[in-house]
């Protein structure tokens, strides 16, 4: 009795039969599926299945969600808990719910609307040997993004400031080395903004003694 | 001191407990607070002062020591850093003395028990309208009460206006801080009114016209405005009350826009939020209309057209096009010529008219080619405040000298006690220099400056990069480098032939302005070799031209302190002569050679002192004040004139209040308005704002119920359990009332996240919290588990810096169960977006994709959600339920690299300067791995900025990194015309 066990194509969705009439399926769109044997309510791909449990029915049958998770074969390395969030008053089963998968090893995500939980499914299958970049933070590589990017971790300083500190100084080793007269008399820069900035730029890093 | 600051004080000495006090803004807190520390004795225990600004420090300061007599008991306020050692800290606390401390290393003192609470007799706390009952403030007072029920609080605030925000803000403030009393002092009280007006000074007010052009740009910005506000009303999401023009003028405008939409904000359609921050660009703009020149106002809208002009609604509104329109007609006006003459290079300050041939791309090169003539007229309006200060002026000094005509000995008796100085106050720190060089060079000779900085700054853009591109080959991903500016940057894109050759134009006078310049540059550098000044370091054509046209000046900066100084003018002339011979290297030398924050100080706390030695010019000592740095200088300085050159509420309180403490001192203020200019309506707004916030907060104190018993609860408590009511009822209903004592529960905090009320609302639910510096992770909650905890804002910002992605690793790294903790906002919507938001099809951005991506990259990493900040605390408890206790101990080592063995257990976060850590880590070429190397090399940025390739390589650990680093230091940033 194992997880794929059959011809269906790898290209997608593996859904149990238990899930027959779950008006979720009809979010499922941009990635084929279809009904098969399998443990889990979707199998995801070779290293990833998801179970489905929405709140209100969690608010009936407490108990299901561990004896779904319970049966799971331990072969998949991704155990994901779908939630789909359909009750107003959240904190409590929320509360069991997030208990259960944390502590049997799933990874809980929550979906708001069918919508979104069929989204969470689609791209967990369409993502499956997707590399990481989009999520380790490869910004834009252009001057002016870089820029915008350094100078506004100084708190308060936005866009509108960086074209004027930029325009003003010509070059950031300039805006680096401005003193404070020299940044207190652009256009828009207050008295804290000038502050903020001059000790990001004069401060030693390391504020021991 | 004045009477009715005696009242406020007897009246809240009355209860031990202490009190709340809102009063006014402008009515003397500073001095106020000043008074009740001269009342506190060592013997009663130390007092702790909190949550006070820089400012407020400072000032409390001064008029402390100025009101010492020798009588007086009470020791010198002292502040309490982090740089101090723990043990050091542990004297001082007991010391009785009277402490400035900052709610970070008060709340970790107090949790880690370095502080003993019975050694405090009392908190003063200030800006008590920032205070909510899960901000770090009432944790503290919670902890102090419960264990010292001896202990007063005295709470002040001045922003009545913000006490009102939100539904019974005043009763949940006095609740958090187990007060009873509250005690209103509004400008309207009877005591109040009548110790300020028994003796009012005597004011003129002088509405000024509004030039043409100004009134038409005041006129589309509020068009523009009224129009992006009926976008507002048609979404439907905001209640239309309160969404008019003259609230738009205030800040609290974006609080009351923002606290109706947080709930939906990530429901918001794009032009929503657009429209939201757009109305804060036109606030913006209409207040910089009456406060900058025409040339800096021009310079201003460039910036922001450069940088808004995709995403703004506004910027292509109808009327939009005026308001640049008329903002560079009041710089410039740009006309056609037939047949134009060459240029003519000798251009000097007074001629007015320029014809100029169009140079072709090549801006360098002004060798004429003569195909195609402009010409460009400066207008250069000033802002018409300027003369009518200069008349002021001119006034008081005239009559001056006919009342020292008519009795001489009259006015040298004066003098003693009157400095005869003329107080300017301005809003910002800008206004002031500029006010300052208007006075002593002449109006014109300032715009011409300005406008020549103004080109010059588009010039030098325009031109440098040309030169860097032989040297540098271009490395990927600087595309702006070699000076194309790629058709994206908006208005680049629609130039007109017309706006072409008008931009053409402005850059043939500005490249004629930057050679001129250049020569300067030369001879001065020239000069100051061979002179040897302490001024090498090369800097931009602007700096050095400043050094020429001061020389006319005496700038002086304050030798001494300033009450010395005012006393004797002749002791000022004296020098002011050897002072002005290197008055010109003054303003670069401070950065270079004396420690900059000093100065930056000094400056501040005396202004600019422009003493005019010049007859000729007939002025009289005029001191410019910057309202924007909060000092309270009236009673420095003693002016007996004062010109409030932009109108501001407080200082207008102020000035009562000086008036009211010398009531035989001649007072006469100028006010100076824009006629009917939003700035006349803006001033008498916030007058009704604030009497408005007094009425409903005495309403409110009517109807308020605190129980009277509220500290005996705790009392009941206090001795064996350092807990709340809300625990308690939290613990009845879990564990049948008391709590076994040795299974107390632990969690271990990351000092980081004191900045949040988490800590606070876990130490309610009974949980011990154990502050330290994780290098992994934000909650150690037992050996296994620990959690990074985000916001959604967090969550989004990180997710797109890869900082989570790192901090998951991490995490992973070094615990069996790593959790990333989602959590939203109370008042704001349980859900990331709409379903209709969410789209057809699988997007990169999406943050379903992220979260999908983190979870398939992390299967171990386990996601909690949770709807609010209580509900955390009580998902935290149920998982701590059956696991071991965390190991602070071990905690702390993880992730740290060997090299930097143990950290100590101080505060280590605030060793670090992590605005620049920050800063470092973005910058192109720095890695994970060659940071900390970079940090042990250099102190600091600016000192980063200065090293040369060569070196740089060293320490990156490659030249190529090295050189993408120096080269996006050195880039030229691209210009915007």
């Amino acid at each position: 009795f194992s997880a794929g066990a059959g011809i269906p194509s790898r290209n997608a969705i593996l859904v149990s039969h238990r899930q027959k009439g779950n008006p979720l399926l009809k979010h499922i769109r941009n990635v084929r599926w279809s009904f098969a044997d399998v443990v889990c309510d979707y199998s995801l791909g070779q290293t990833a299945c998801a179970l489905y449990l929405s709140l209100r029915y969690h608010l009936l049958h407490p108990d299901y969600l561990y004896y779904r998770i319970r049966e799971l074969p331990k072969n998949f390395k991704l155990r994901v808990v779908l939630c789909h969030v359909d009750v107003e008053d959240v904190v409590k089963p929320l509360l069991e719910v997030t208990k259960t998968a944390l502590l049997h090893d799933c990874t809980l995500l929550c979906g708001w609307s069918l919508e979104e939980c069929g989204r969470y499914l689609e791209t967990i299958k369409v993502y499956e040997n997707k590399p990481a970049d989009l999520i380790q933070g490869q910004m834009d590589s252009d001057y002016f993004s870089r820029l915008n990017h350094a100078l506004t971790t100084v708190r308060h300083v936005n866009k509108t400031d960086v074209v004027t500190l930029g325009s003003t100084f010509g070059s950031l080793s300039n805006i680096m080395d401005a003193s404070m007269e020299d940044l207190a008399r652009c256009p828009g820069i207050g008295e804290r903004k000038v502050k903020r900035l001059y000790d990001t730029f004069h401060e030693p890093f390391k504020r021991v003694v | 001191m004045v009477q009715f600051h005696e009242h406020i004080i007897i009246d809240l000495l009355e209860d031990s407990q202490g009190g709340l006090v809102i009063l006014s803004a402008g009515l003397g807190l500073h001095k106020l607070i000043a008074a009740l520390l001269h009342l506190h004795h060592p013997s009663q225990g130390s007092l702790l002062i909190l949550s006070s600004s820089p400012s407020q420090k400072s000032s409390i300061l001064q008029n402390y020591d100025s009101t010492l007599s020798s009588s007086s008991q009470s020791p010198q306020p002292s502040e309490i850093t982090s740089d101090l050692p723990a043990h050091h800290r542990l004297s001082l606390y007991s010391s009785g003395g009277i402490f400035f401390i900052t709610t970070r290393i008060l709340i970790v003192d107090l949790l880690t028990h370095r502080l003993p609470t019975t050694s405090v007799a009392g908190v003063i706390l200030l800006n008590a309208h920032s205070l909510s009952d899960t901000s770090t403030e009432a944790f503290i007072v919670r902890i102090l009460r419960s264990s010292n029920r001896a202990l007063f609080v005295r709470a002040f605030s001045d922003r009545p206006d913000a006490m009102v925000s939100g539904f019974a803000k005043a009763e949940r403030t006095l609740k958090c801080l187990f007060l009873r009393k509250l005690h209103l002092w509004p400008r309207f009280q009877v005591y109040v009114s009548q110790d300020l007006e028994r003796n009012p000074p005597e004011v003129v007010d002088i509405r000024v016209p509004m030039s043409p052009y100004m009134i038409e740009i005041q006129k589309a910005v509020i068009e523009v405005m009224d129009a992006c506000l009926k976008e507002m009303r048609k979404t439907n999401k905001v209640d239309v009350e309160d969404l008019t023009v003259e609230n738009g003028l205030f800040k609290s405008f974006d609080e009351i826009v923002r606290r109706q939409l947080d709930p939906i904000w990530h429901t918001l359609g794009k032009k929503t939020k657009q429209l939201v921050s757009d109305l804060k660009t036109l606030r913006k703009l209409l207040d910089y209309l009456v406060r900058y020149d025409a040339v800096n106002y021009l310079k201003y809208l460039d910036s922001l057209r450069a940088s808004e002009s995709f995403r703004s609604v506004w910027i292509f509104a109808e009327s939009s096009y005026k308001i640049f329109d008329y903002a560079k007609k009041r710089v410039f006006r740009f006309g056609r010529l037939d047949g134009g003459k060459s240029a003519g290079q000798s251009k000097t300050a007074t001629t007015k008219k320029r014809k100029l041939e169009n140079s072709n791309r090549e801006k360098e090169d002004s060798a004429a080619s003569t195909d195609n003539s402009a010409v460009l007229q400066e207008v250069l309006e000033e802002p018409p405040k300027w003369k009518v200060l200069r008349d002021i002026l001119h006034e008081i000094q005239q009559e001056r000298e006919r009342e020292f005509v008519s009795d001489k000995e009259l006015i040298t008796e004066d003098r003693g006690h009157n400095s005869g100085i003329v107080l300017v106050a301005c809003k910002d720190e800008h206004s002031c220099m500029q006010l300052e060089d208007c006075m002593n060079k002449g109006s014109h000779k300032v715009m011409w400056e300005e406008w020549e900085k103004y080109l010059l700054s588009k010039v030098e853009l325009q031109a440098l990069p040309k030169r860097n591109k032989k040297k540098t080959k271009e490395p990927k991903g600087f595309g702006m480098l070699d000076g194309v500016i790629p058709s994206v940057s908006g208005q680049k894109v629609e130039i007109s032939s017309i706006s072409r050759q008008e931009h053409e134009a402005l850059l043939a006078v500005a490249s004629e302005i930057s050679k001129k310049f250049e020569k300067n540059i030369v001879v001065e550098d020239n000069l100051q070799k061979s002179e040897g000044s302490g001024t090498h370091k090369r800097r931009r054509g602007k700096g050095k031209n400043k050094n020429t046209l001061t020389n006319g000046k005496s700038e002086k900066k304050a030798a001494t302190s300033g009450k010395s100084e005012i006393h004797s003018s002749e002791d000022d002339n004296r020098k002011n002569q050897c002072i002005s011979t290197d008055a010109g290297g003054f303003l670069e030398q401070p950065n270079e050679v004396a420690s900059s924050e000093k100065w930056w100080l000094q400056k501040h706390g005396q202004g600019f002192h422009a003493e005019l030695l010049d007859n000729n010019k007939q002025l009289p000592p005029v001191h410019f004040h910057a309202l924007d740095t909060d000092q309270h200088i009236l009673d420095i300085l003693q002016p007996s004139v004062i010109v409030v050159y932009h109108p501001d509420m407080a200082f207008v309180r102020e000035i009562e209040i000086y008036k009211a403490e010398n009531p035989s001192k001649e007072v006469k203020v100028y006010f100076l308005f824009y006629e009917e200019s939003t700035e006349v309506q803006k001033f008498e707004a916030s007058i009704r704002r604030e009497n408005g916030a007094f009425e409903s907060l005495i309403r409110q104190k009517s109807l308020m119920m605190i129980p009277v018993d509220q500290d005996v609860s705790i009392g009941l408590d206090s001795s064996t359990e350092p807990e709340s009511i809300i625990s308690q009822n939290l613990l009845t209903r879990k564990a049948g009332g008391r709590k076994d004592a040795e299974k107390e529960t632990q969690v271990i905090v990351d000092m980081r996240e004191f900045m949040s009320s988490l800590p606070n609302v876990l130490y309610q639910k009974g949980m011990r919290i154990i502050p330290v510096t994780l290098e992994v992770g934000d909650y150690i909650l037992s050996p296994l588990i620990c959690v990074e905890r985000k916001s959604i804002q967090d969550l989004f910002g990180s997710f797109a810096s890869g900082r989570l992605y790192h901090q998951v690793e991490m995490m992973s790294r070094y615990y069996r169960i790593p959790v990333l903790l989602i959590e939203f906002s109370q008042d704001k919507s349980f859900s990331f977006q709409s379903a209709s938001d969410i789209g057809d099809d699988v997007t990169p951005n999406n943050i379903i994709s992220k979260l999908s991506l983190l979870a398939l990259h992390f299967p171990r990493l386990r996601i909690v959600w949770s709807r609010s900040l209580h509900a955390t605390a009580e998902i935290f408890a149920s998982l701590k339920a059956n696991q071991d206790e965390p190991d602070e101990a071990k905690a702390i080592r993880v992730g740290v690299p060997s090299e930097e063995g143990i950290v100590e257990n101080d505060v280590r976060a605030e060793n670090y300067n992590t605005a620049a850590v920050e800063f470092l880590r973005r910058l192109p070429g720095v890695t994970d791995s060659n940071y900390r190397a970079i940090m042990d090399a250099c102190t600091s940025l600016a000192e980063l900025a200065l090293l040369p390739v060569e070196r740089l390589a060293e320490l990156m650990g490659g030249h190529k990194a090295a050189k993408s680093l120096r080269d996006f230091l050195d880039a030229k940033y691209p210009t915007l015309i």
